[in-house]
Parts: structure tokens; C-alpha cells; sequence
């Protein structure tokens, strides 16, 4: 279970999360919704690990592992899984070398020996047709020159390579056209296991259509302002987020 | 032209350098670069041939071996401490590559167009003097017109002691003649020594040239190269300057566009450690209209290194529709590293296309975090970073085993050797 509790966060001296309380059964997907600006994909971030944000109070745990104490690539190791937002391009580093060493490193973490090159390489040609990525693509460097899209679409292939425990998967379906969507959803169920956590941080529900949420999160202005199940997300799609605001009556 | 003429001609180079000495970093193009450092390690007489006139130096068919460019299909001129070794060297049949010793007493004429000492060369200074005034080996390669080169011509030089080895090369190709020219320059030992080659190509109309030049050498070597390009109409030269060793080295890459229609490309890169220094001087001329060039260095400067980069283009009144690009791009990885990156674009008239871009940064903190975030430690993730980096000047090497040899001499310098052997794959 991912267990969140009391998490002050800021960076550049301003406070971004302001006590956040978040449990995620194993087996659970749970999606964080909330306007721009709301601290989703801060909340994201310091779950995987990146330094730039301070960590003022609270704890993060992950089946027990204190997160917190961890850097980014132990928390990978652990099983952590973070779908960017915003995808960076790193040229010159090819998709398939950054997967093969990830992947390892894990198994190595884990005490498992390194996967045999050809086994690999079949494991990557499989995933990637299925979420269709040309095979041009694993031979390219990590999102160089690629489309919106096919970025979204390169983090749902490295997901379901690296098999993690705790998906995070942060606006993944922005930018994605319906049949991208569909493609994309279908990996993220795939995923779906009584051994996984998943959480998928959106403010649309478009992307909740196709991959239903046992729990909904609203996060408001660096909190969690109210939890519900999967009709939650139908009733801030018709109401706005300005609905919860009065509902609960702060910020 | 006589034997006594060429006596007369390296008597004059003397005099100039006895006049100019070493270059000081009082000259605003050796700002940068103190050789003190040389007069430290081999004093004041730095200039003395490590290898007495006419005696040969040895080296093991091991050692040669060891030092070899695995799998690479060339041609090989070896040179050992500045003299040129016909009993290891593998040359073509009726390809004139004769070594200047014999050049001076064959074809003196030749000899003396050589080592014509001319202080209006670009960046000439007390090392291309004092070349022309010692020098007594280095290849001499003319390609007729239309002939090409069917395999590159990889010249070895291999330093194994103290003293300074004075190398001269002239190439020159031909009306549409083409060549690969590989210079690599290593070496074995613990002994200070100095490299001091200077080589001249000289490209007819039409005729192309890949030259590489792969500086390698041991830490406690010393390096000072040039290279000097005279291209004419239509004529193509394709450049990589590597500089992985030596504690200091310097080297000045000038070439002249003279005819309409030559392009060149100059690749560069210096990727140091330790207290190591390099410096990069460059000199592109564009004389005429309709020429092209484009520069590409990168640096990557771990420790104390320090990485120097000048790049001067000119551009003549009379050039219009020259097309310039140049970018220089350096990369830090301790913060003790140094870099003095300066870009000179000198443009006389107004109907050019010119672009330049010099950067000096550190590793970017985002694509770390998203390797890490992907399962790589920190340490991998650098070495990944820094090699894609550098890299992008090394893909355009070929042939592959050429290309693959200096990056593997690159990338074992920073990282562990299975490391660089799975990134490359
Ligand atoms: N690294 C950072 N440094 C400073 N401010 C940040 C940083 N990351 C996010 N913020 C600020 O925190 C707030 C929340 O941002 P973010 O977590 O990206 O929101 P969301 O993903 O919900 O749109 C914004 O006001 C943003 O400008
Ligand atoms: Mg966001």
C-alpha cells in the first residue's frame, strides 16, 4: 500500500503541498484530479524522488519502504513508476539502452540476474507493438523528435517494460487523440494486478472512461479536498472544481 | 634547388625562431595556453630530436599491436618518435608517399616548397619555425587527378621517449582525386616528450578529403599540431580533431577556401581529465564567393582540466553568398573544470548566411532525475549523459572501426570499460 501522511512540500521557499493524507490499497487505482496549478504533479514528483522540491514534513511510504530515504533510482528498484508530464528529450541516448539498463538495475537490486539480450529484446518488440510504437522508434534516442503523442506513448511502453509495482502516470492523457487514448488505456489496464498500485493524475475524466477508478482524489491548492469513487469524477466534470471549494467551505 | 638551398631555407626558419621564440601567453592567441609547463618538463633546448639523425628507435611487434586501430582495412606510414619506419609501414603501389629525408635528396624542389617557411600563414608562430627548420621526416602523398584513395592511409606516430619529434606532412590531392587520411598519434611510457607535426593538404578543384586526427597520448607528452587547408573550386574536406591525451596540447586548424563552391566541415572534440589542457585554434577563411563551412566542437572537462577553444571565420569583402555555421558547445562535469570558449566571426560584407552558437554548461537536472527515475544510478546516468554528448561529434566518424576505437578511448577515460562497451552498442 502507498501510504501518505501529513506531507508538507515547498520549493522556492513557497509551500506547494500543505498535508496531504493519501492511502492506496494494493490493487487500486486511484486518480488525483484537480485545476492547473493544484500541486498534482508536485505531489508526483517528490513520490519519485526528484530533488528540486523540499520535503518540510511527513512521510511517504511504499509496501513498508520509507520512500523518503530513498533516491530516485532505489525507488525504481522498489517498484516506482513515474509516467512525466512533461517527457524530456535526451538525444544521443537510445531508447532501448535506457530500458535495458533500467530494467537490469532493478533485477540486479532485486537479486535477480540480467535478462538475456535476445529475451529482451523480444520482451521490447512485444510491448512496443502493442502500444504502437514503430519499431524505428526503440532505436531512436529517448523522445528525440517525437510528437506529443508519441512521447505519452513512449512512457506507457516503458511502463509496461519495467513492470512496476506503484504506477504514477501524470496527465498522460493530454495531448492524446481518442485512439491514442484507447491504445494507451489498454496498457494501463493491462497493468491492473491485486499486486499493483496505480495512480493516475488527470484533470480531465475523459481518460477515467477507460480506465475506471476505484477511488477519486480532488486536490485543491496543495490539499486533498475530497475523496469519492468514480461518479465524483462525472460530478467535477459538470460542476468544476469551484463546486468542491464551496462544498467544503476553505482556501 | 639544391641540397645546399635547403640548408640555406631551414637556416632562415631558425633565425625566426630565434627571433619569435615560443609563443607567450602575452600573444592574444596564447592567451590561454601557458607553455611553461613545456620548458618545465623539457627545458630550454625543448627543440632537441628525441631521436638522433639516422638512428632507428624499436619497438615491440607487441607494443605496436597494443597501440593498433583494431580492424581497421588502411594503409599504415609508422612513424616512432619522429622517424618514419618503411619496415613497418604497408603503403600502396604507385602512390607516391615518400618520406621527406628522401624527398630532401631525391626531389630537393619539393622538399623546399615543404618547408617553406611563410609567417603569413594563419596562427604561424615558434613551433612551425622550428619545424621547418628540424624537421627531418613526415609523408609525402600526392594523388594524381581522379585517382582515389581505395583504403584511408592511417599514419601512426608513436612517442616512446623524451625530446621532441619534429613531423612534416604535406598532402596534396589532385583534380578530383579523393582520400582518407587518419592521423593518430599515441605513444608508451612514462618519459616527457613533445609532438610537433605540421601538415600542409593542399585540394585541387573537385577533389574531396576526410582527414581524422586522433590525439592520444601519454599524460606526460606533449602535443603541438597544426594543420594547414588550401582548398580550391568545388573541393571537399571533411575534418575530426580529437584530443583525449597528452598533459597539454594545442592545435591550429586553418583552412583557406579559395576556390568557389569548396566546403568544409571541422568536427572537433576535446574530452580531458586530470590537470590535462587542450586547446583548439581555428581558422576558417572564406577568400572567394559560393564557399561553405561549418564547425562543430564540443569539450568535456572533468577535474582540473582546461579546454580552450577559438574559432575565427573570416569572411573577404568580395565573398558573397558564403554559408558559415559554427557551434561550440562544452560541458563541465566538476566544478574545478575550466573552458575559454570564443567563437570570432570577422564579416566583410553583407550577403552571407552566418550562424554561431557557443555553450558551457553542466549535465541538465532533468534528464538525470528521468534516467534515475528509469532505475540508472546517478553515476550511470552522468556517464550517459556526458557520452551522448560527445558522441554526437564521434557518429560522423568512419569507418566503423575507426569510430568505434575512439570512442571506446574516449568514454574507457571516464567510465568503467563494460560501461562504455554496452553504451555503444
Ligand atoms: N520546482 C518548482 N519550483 C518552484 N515552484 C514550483 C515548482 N514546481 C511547481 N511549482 C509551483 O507549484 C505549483 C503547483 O505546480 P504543479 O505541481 O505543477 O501543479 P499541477 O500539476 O497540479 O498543475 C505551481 O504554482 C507551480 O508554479
Ligand atoms: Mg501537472
Amino acid at each position: 500500500m502507498l501510504k501518505i501522511e501529513n506531507l508538507h512540500v515547498a520549493a522556492d521557499g513557497k509551500e506547494i503541498l500543505s498535508g496531504i493524507d493519501l492511502e492506496i490499497p494494493l490493487g487500486e487505482v486511484h486518480a488525483i484530479m484537480g485545476p492547473n496549478g493544484s500541486g498534482k504533479s508536485t505531489l508526483a514528483n517528490v513520490i519519485a524522488g526528484r530533488e528540486d522540491y523540499t520535503v518540510v514534513e511527513g512521510s511517504v511510504r511504499w509496501r513498508g519502504d520509507d520512500l523518503l530515504a530513498m533516491t530516485a533510482e532505489e525507488r525504481a528498484w522498489a517498484g516506482v513508476f513515474l509516467a512525466f508530464q512533461y517527457p524530456i528529450e535526451i538525444p544521443g541516448v537510445n531508447n532501448v539502452y535506457l530500458l535495458k539498463a533500467g530494467l537490469n538495475a532493478k533485477r540486479r537490486a532485486q537479486g535477480l540476474t540480467e535478462l538475456d539480450a535476445m529475451d529482451f529484446m523480444a520482451l521490447v518488440r512485444e510491448q512496443a507493438s502493442r502500444i504502437g510504437l514503430e519499431e524505428d522508434f526503440l532505436a531512436r534516442g529517448v523522445n528525440e523528435g517525437f510528437s506529443g503523442g508519441e512521447k505519452k506513448r513512449n512512457e506507457i511502453f516503458q511502463m509496461t517494460v519495467l513492470e512496476p509495482s506503484l504506477a504514477i502516470l501524470d496527465e498522460t492523457d493530454s495531448g492524446l487523440d481518442i485512439d491514442a487514448l484507447r491504445v494507451v488505456a489498454e496498457g494501463v489496464n493491462r497493468l491492473r494486478d491485486p499486486e499493483r498500485s496505480i495512480v493516475m493524475v488527470t484533470h480531465y475524466q475523459r481518460l477515467l472512461d477507460h480506465i475506471v477508478p476505484d477511488v477519486v482524489h480532488v486536490l485543491i491548492d496543495g490539499r486533498i479536498r475530497m475523496s469519492g469513487d468514480k461518479t465524483l469524477a462525472h460530478e467535477l466534470e459538470e460542476r468544476g472544481y469551484d463546486w468542491v471549494k464551496a462544498e467544503v467551505g476553505g482556501a | 634547388m639544391s641540397i645546399a638551398a635547403i640548408r640555406t631555407l631551414r637556416g632562415r626558419a631558425w633565425q625566426i625562431y630565434e627571433q619569435m621564440g615560443m609563443p607567450t601567453p602575452q600573444q592574444e592567441d596564447w592567451k590561454y595556453t601557458d607553455l611553461g609547463r613545456i620548458n618545465a618538463a623539457l627545458g630550454d633546448n625543448w627543440w632537441k630530436p628525441a631521436v638522433p639523425e639516422r638512428s632507428i628507435p624499436s619497438l615491440g611487434a607487441d607494443q605496436l599491436e597494443a597501440l593498433a586501430i583494431p580492424d581497421l582495412d588502411a594503409w599504415i606510414a609508422v612513424f616512432i618518435d619522429g622517424r618514419f619506419q618503411a619496415a613497418l609501414s604497408d603503403l600502396p603501389e604507385g602512390i607516391d608517399f615518400a618520406p621527406l629525408m628522401r624527398l630532401v635528396i631525391d626531389r630537393p624542389e619539393q622538399a623546399a616548397s615543404m618547408l617553406e617557411v611563410d609567417k603569413r600563414m594563419p596562427l604561424f608562430n615558434g613551433f612551425v619555425a622550428v619545424n621547418s627548420a628540424l624537421a627531418t621526416d613526415g609523408g609525402v602523398l600526392l594523388l594524381k587527378a581522379n585517382t582515389v584513395l581505395d583504403r584511408p592511409l592511417l599514419i601512426r606516430h608513436i612517442a616512446t621517449r623524451s625530446g621532441t619529434a619534429h613531423i612534416r606532412h604535406s598532402i596534396r590531392l589532385k583534380e578530383r582525386a579523393e582520400a582518407h587520411i587518419v592521423e593518430h598519434y599515441c605513444g608508451i611510457g612514462e618519459a616527457a616528450g613533445l609532438t610537433n607535426t605540421v601538415c600542409q593538404i593542399d585540394l585541387a578543384a573537385g577533389s574531396r578529403m576526410r582527414h581524422d586526427r586522433i590525439q592520444m597520448e601519454q599524460p606526460c607528452h606533449y602535443h603541438i599540431g597544426r594543420l594547414s587547408v588550401t582548398q580550391a573550386r568545388d573541393s571537399q574536406f571533411e575534418s575530426h580533431s580529437v584530443a583525449l591525451g597528452a598533459a597539454l596540447s594545442r592545435v591550429d586548424l586553418s583552412v583557406e577556401l579559395a576556390g568557389p563552391g569548396a566546403a568544409c566541415a571541422l568536427n572537433g572534440l576535446y574530452l580531458i581529465d586530470g590537470r590535462r589542457h587542450a586547446d583548439h585554434h581555428t581558422v576558417i577563411d572564406h577568400a572567394v564567393p559560393h564557399c561553405t563551412s561549418r564547425e562543430h566542437y564540443r569539450g568535456v572537462l572533468d577535474d582540473r582540466a582546461r579546454g580552450v577553444f577559438n574559432g575565427k571565420v573570416v569572411i573577404r569583402e568580395g565573398a558573397i553568398k558564403s554559408d558559415t555555421a559554427q557551434s561550440n558547445a562544452n560541458l563541465l562535469l566538476s566544478p574545478f573544470a575550466e573552458v575559454d570558449a570564443k567563437p570570432e566571426l570577422m564579416i566583410y560584407n553583407d550577403d552571407v548566411k552566418a550562424a554561431h552558437g557557443c555553450t558551457v554548461g553542466r549535465l541538465d537536472t532533468r534528464q538525470l532525475f528521468y534516467l534515475r527515475a528509469r532505475g540508472l544510478t546517478e553515476a550511470d546516468a552522468r556517464q550517459v549523459l556526458t557520452f551522448a554528448f560527445a558522441d554526437e561529434v564521434l557518429a560522423s566518424l568512419k569507418p566503423a572501426p575507426l569510430r568505434r576505437f575512439v570512442e571506446h578511448a574516449a568514454f574507457s577515460r571516464l567510465f568503467h570499460e563494460e560501461d562504455a562497451e554496452e553504451m555503444l552498442t
